[in-house]
């Protein structure tokens, strides 16, 4: 009961007060949940662009780290969170796939969140372990359809890029083939370098490294131009699937309700993050750029969202597999 | 007629045993069990769950053999106290920020002990929240607010 | 010679001042917080991450971090020893008989052993990282899902051996370990299992929830059961540092625990916690008094903790030489570098030497500095057990909600602390070891999964685990760990069942 009271007294200080937050946002620490836990690839991503937003805000904003069930724990905690700007989420894109893979998600994805802007559009590879016969991506095409009863795909596990771009490629090319799940990239990676698997698709982020030492064998990107760090790969349409592109696409998210104001104060401050020479200069080095000011808005990532839930959905339900 | 006498301390591991076994053998039985070859999600558990009912079985048969080390006194006023202390701090942490859910945790757990006095338990208190602020909030900067939206702040 | 050169370059960039200076700071802070109960290794790192990424220079920071890593090890393993809460699956070993040690009083020459076993272990390991890398990294390529699943069968085997008690009881601890480590979302197919609709658990149960609460919250209710008896942990405090004798009795374990955890560190997964099993059954086979173990056997202390920092210690290996993190604190350490600006992959050792042969002279350092500062503070961590015990638990409960919590900031994984806190206690009254349940809880999904993936690499073929020349050896030594374990102790165990049943 008290706590009640308690809880009921402070939403009503909120709600006196919400309207003069917006002149002086932010006038405290931020914090910025990433749904997964601390050292990964979106870890990362959030750690660096949270740095760079601090200076330009003035205030701090600390990441939090609430990982599990594929990031939509987290993604709930930030649903549920006051709307006040002092709650944000940055998520990849499996805030659009959950909205497939899971059938019972705490949350509605397209009703519960306010947009801040896109962050950065991570490419992906498609890669093989370095003895794997096909030389090229056509040939391997031509591999794989004539075997595909014996080449093996990693992924990292349900929901995982490589299982998005896993699932991707084999709904592009119409042919089912033997899926070997791993618990994270890690495992998969050693797998792959072992030569314990055939093919993976994974993101930049873990295989440029490799594929520059020549541990692993890469046939093609998966965005839409070739990438300066790996100029001499070709793109998955030009060697050869027409219209395969997927790139693990990360945004900033604010509770449902936040201020307009505070959205676009806090985009202008993405945008100028995600031109930091630090962030620019970190995000080349692991074979991504960061979003544009057109991307890195309110209505870009909103766009964005409801685009990608619209394309996996069938590409989720006609594989079957679901995360619950 | 002979009576069966059952030592307690083995009686009841053996019941555990067989309790939990049935416990994952009905939640795995209700899970695509797959072939030998390509396992579905259940093969494997129901196959472990299978082994710790049997093994709850003989540890029950050896009860009625044998006799073990008595059970001896149970701690209802630590459990009562103790177990509670940790799901206080969870629950209350983002409501009435990190200093009072880490003062209250200390001292719900203080009374688990009967020999604790009610000032010593305050000072305890205290002086574990000043040290967790001081460590966690200044220097490792842990993102919890030290008090919470539902004293006000 | 390139290593000499190798090695000098790399001890003059980790002895500047600064880099030492960072490194004294890392081990420093890593064994503070990793010193606090429900605090291991990995929560520590994660809560320290943050303040190396304020240090501008790539090779400082990871150096720092490294510090971190090595202090916080054995932060846990102190209070494994001091109150039997294992921060670590590693360090859960540790508690078996290191705590056994300190209620004997000889909680000084524990930690004093754990400590230069894991100075000893950390030498060698140190050394074999600048030998071998390369080589060593071939091997753990070479380990498949089907060497994996040998593995864990010569891990489980192994397991029966660490009960002092009843073997039926410990069997079915390893197995309902097993169970609960299956508990979360099924790897393969997606499906949710036992995790009774709550979604906080699709991810599995958090293994530091489950060990503080079936070793440090069943430690807790047990001192309270009998209040009258006893108000401090220990009432006599032996001798600080280890005798001759004690001496003269960790040479051999640490040498062998050595070896083991160098051999197993370098494998992903659970290389630690398995070498530091595997030096247990180890040492308590080729013990001449077995029957101590369980009740604070030296040995039992000074081959695990070795085998574990060993194992620690190489686990850097596929984290250097290829960029994989092979478990959560080398998936920290990645990220850590990643924002320093150095992506890990093959190419670190010859695109940034210093960094690469600073980071391996620093592990050396980082030990050296570690077992410099703890055989001092060992006579304050020694006081800290005649606290009487009404107040050190309440602090202990405070820490390891903080702890338990922040890693993830969910309240479930606090429910599991409650939950395995009353299991525990209830194992325990009903004479039921914990450490076997914990190895399964570790092994349960890896076994599993590789078992499962096995079958599906090998097109269903079952043949694959002894056609595969490295399977077919694991499966050999299992067996031959059975029939050691088993042949002699048949007669052996029936005579002593006859004597605790008439006791």
């Amino acid at each position: 009961m008290k706590k009640l009271l308690a809880a009921l007294a402070a939403a009503t200080m909120l709600a006196l007060t919400s309207g003069a937050q917006a002149q002086t946002y932010p006038d405290r620490t931020i914090t910025m949940v990433v749904p997964f836990s601390a050292g990964g690839p979106t870890d990362t991503v959030t750690r660096l662009v949270a740095e760079a937003m601090s200076r330009d805000l003035g205030q701090q904003i600390v990441v939090e780290n609430v990982g599990g069930a594929g990031g939509t724990l987290g993604a709930a905690r930030v649903a549920k969170a006051d709307p006040d700007g002092y709650t944000l989420l940055l998520y990849h894109i499996g805030m659009a796939t959950s909205a497939t893979l899971y059938r019972k998600l705490p949350y509605n994805t397209l009703e519960a969140f306010d947009y801040v802007g896109l962050v950065t559009d991570v490419p992906m590879t498609i890669v093989a372990r370095k003895d794997f016969e096909p030389g090229d991506l056509q040939s391997l095409l031509d591999y794989v359809k004539a075997n595909k009863d014996k080449v093996t795909l990693a992924n990292a596990g349900i929901g995982a890029a490589s299982h998005l771009c896993g699932m991707m490629f084999m709904s592009a090319i119409q042919t089912p083939l033997v899926t070997v799940p791993y618990k994270g990239t890690g495992p998969a990676m050693t797998d792959l370098l072992g030569g314990q698997v055939d093919i993976m698709c994974d993101q930049t982020t873990n295989t440029t490294k490799q594929i520059k030492a020549g541990t692993i064998k890469a046939y093609a990107v998966t965005s839409a131009k070739r990438l300066d760090v790996l100029s001499d790969l070709p793109t998955a349409e030009e060697a050869g699937i027409a219209g395969f592109q997927v790139g693990i696409w990360h945004g900033v998210y604010a509770p449902k309700g936040t201020p307009t104001e505070i959205t676009e104060r806090l985009s202008k401050s993405l945008q100028l993050a995600l031109k930091d020479p630090n962030v620019v200069a970190r995000f080349a080095e692991l074979g991504t750029a960061p979003a544009t000011e057109a991307e890195a808005t309110p209505a870009a990532l909103k766009a964005k969202l409801e685009s990608e839930i619209a394309r996996w959905k069938p590409v989720i339900d006609a594989a079957g597999q679901y995360a619950d | 007629m002979k009576i069966i006498h059952i030592d307690t301390t083995n009686g009841l591991c053996g019941a555990l045993f067989v309790v939990l076994g049935l416990f994952f053998a009905y939640q795995s039985w209700m899970m695509d069990m797959g072939t030998a070859l390509r396992m579905g999600p259940g093969y494997f558990p129901l196959l472990l769950a299978g082994i710790l009912l049997l093994l709850g079985i003989i540890v029950l048969i050896q009860a009625t053999r044998v006799a073990s080390e008595p059970i001896g006194p149970l701690a209802w006023r630590g459990m009562l106290l103790i177990l509670p202390a940790p799901i206080f701090f969870g629950l209350t942490v983002r409501g009435l920020g990190f200093l009072p859910a880490i003062f209250i945790t200390a001292l719900i757990a203080s009374f688990a002990s009967m020999r604790m006095k009610p000032i010593t338990a305050l000072i305890l208190s205290a002086g574990v929240t000043l040290f967790s602020y001081l460590v966690f909030s200044r220097g490792l900067s842990l993102p919890y607010r030290p008090f919470g939206p539902w004293l006000g702040f | 010679m390139d290593l000499i050169d190798n090695l000098i370059l790399g001890f003059s960039t980790a002895s500047t001042l600064w880099n030492l200076f960072f490194c004294l700071i890392g081990v420093l802070l890593g064994t503070l917080i990793g010193v606090l109960p429900g605090i291991g290794a990995t929560a520590t790192i994660a809560m320290l991450l943050p303040i190396t990424f304020q240090i501008g220079d790539p090779v400082a920071a990871l150096i720092m971090l490294a510090g971190v890593y090595y202090g916080a090890q054995y932060g846990g393993s102190t209070t494994a020893i001091l109150i039997n809460m294992p921060g670590e699956s590693s360090s859960a070993v540790t508690a078996v008989d290191g705590y056994q040690m300190a209620r004997k009083g000889r909680a000084g020459a524990a930690l004093a052993t754990a400590a230069i076993g894991s100075f000893f272990a950390g030498t060698v390991a140190t050394f074999l990282i600048a030998l071998f890398a390369p080589p060593l990294t071939a091997i753990a390529l070479k380990f498949g899902a089907a060497e994996y699943v040998s593995l864990m069968i010569v891990g489980l085997v192994s397991a029966v051996v660490l009960a002092h008690g009843s073997v039926i009881k410990a069997l079915g601890m390893v197995v309902l370990g097993l169970l609960l480590g299956l508990v979360g979302t099924d790897v393969i197919s997606g499906a949710p299992r036992f995790i009774l609709g709550i979604r906080e658990y699709a991810d599995g149960l958090n293994f530091v929830a489950v060990a503080v609460g079936v070793f440090g919250i069943a430690e807790i209710l047990r001192n309270l059961e009998n209040e009258h008896e006893r108000s401090v942990l220990i009432r006599n405090v032996q001798g600080l540092m280890p005798t001759r004798e004690d001496f003269r009795r960790m040479t051999a374990p640490i040498l062998r625990g050595t070896v083991l955890g160098s051999v197993l560190g370098i494998l992903p997964g659970a290389g630690a916690i398995l070498a530091a099993f595997a030096s247990y059954t180890v040492e308590k086979r080729v013990s001449r008094h077995p029957e101590e173990f369980g009740k604070g056997a030296l040995e039992g202390v000074a081959g695990p903790e070795s085998a574990n920092n060993a194992g620690a210690q190489t686990s850097f290996i596929p984290m250097l030489t290829l960029g994989l993190p092979t478990n959560p604190v080398m998936a920290l350490m990645s990220g850590a570098m990643i924002i320093q600006g150095i992506v890990p992959g093959p190419n670190v050792a010859s695109e940034q030497p210093a960094l690469f042969w600073g980071i391996i002279a620093s592990m050396w350092i980082g030990n050296l500095l570690l077992i410099v500062l703890n055989l001092p503070l060992i006579g304050l961590w020694v006081k800290l057990l005649t606290v009487p015990y009404y107040i050190l638990f309440p602090i202990i409960m405070a820490f390891c909600s903080i702890g338990i919590y922040s890693v993830n900031s969910n309240v479930y994984d606090l429910y599991l602390v409650a939950f395995f806190g009353i299991l525990g206690y209830a194992l325990m009254k009903l004479r039921c070891e914990p450490a076997p349940l914990l190895l399964g809880f570790v092994l349960g999904p890896l076994l599993e999964e590789n078992l499962r993936r096995a079958m599906i690499l090998s097109k269903g073929d079952p043949t694959t685990f002894v056609t595969r020349p490295i399977s077919a050896g694991l499966l050999a030594l299992a067996a031959a760990v059975l029939v050691i374990v088993f042949l002699p102790a048949i007669g052996k165990k029936r005579a002593e069942v006859f004597v605790e049943e008439g006791a």
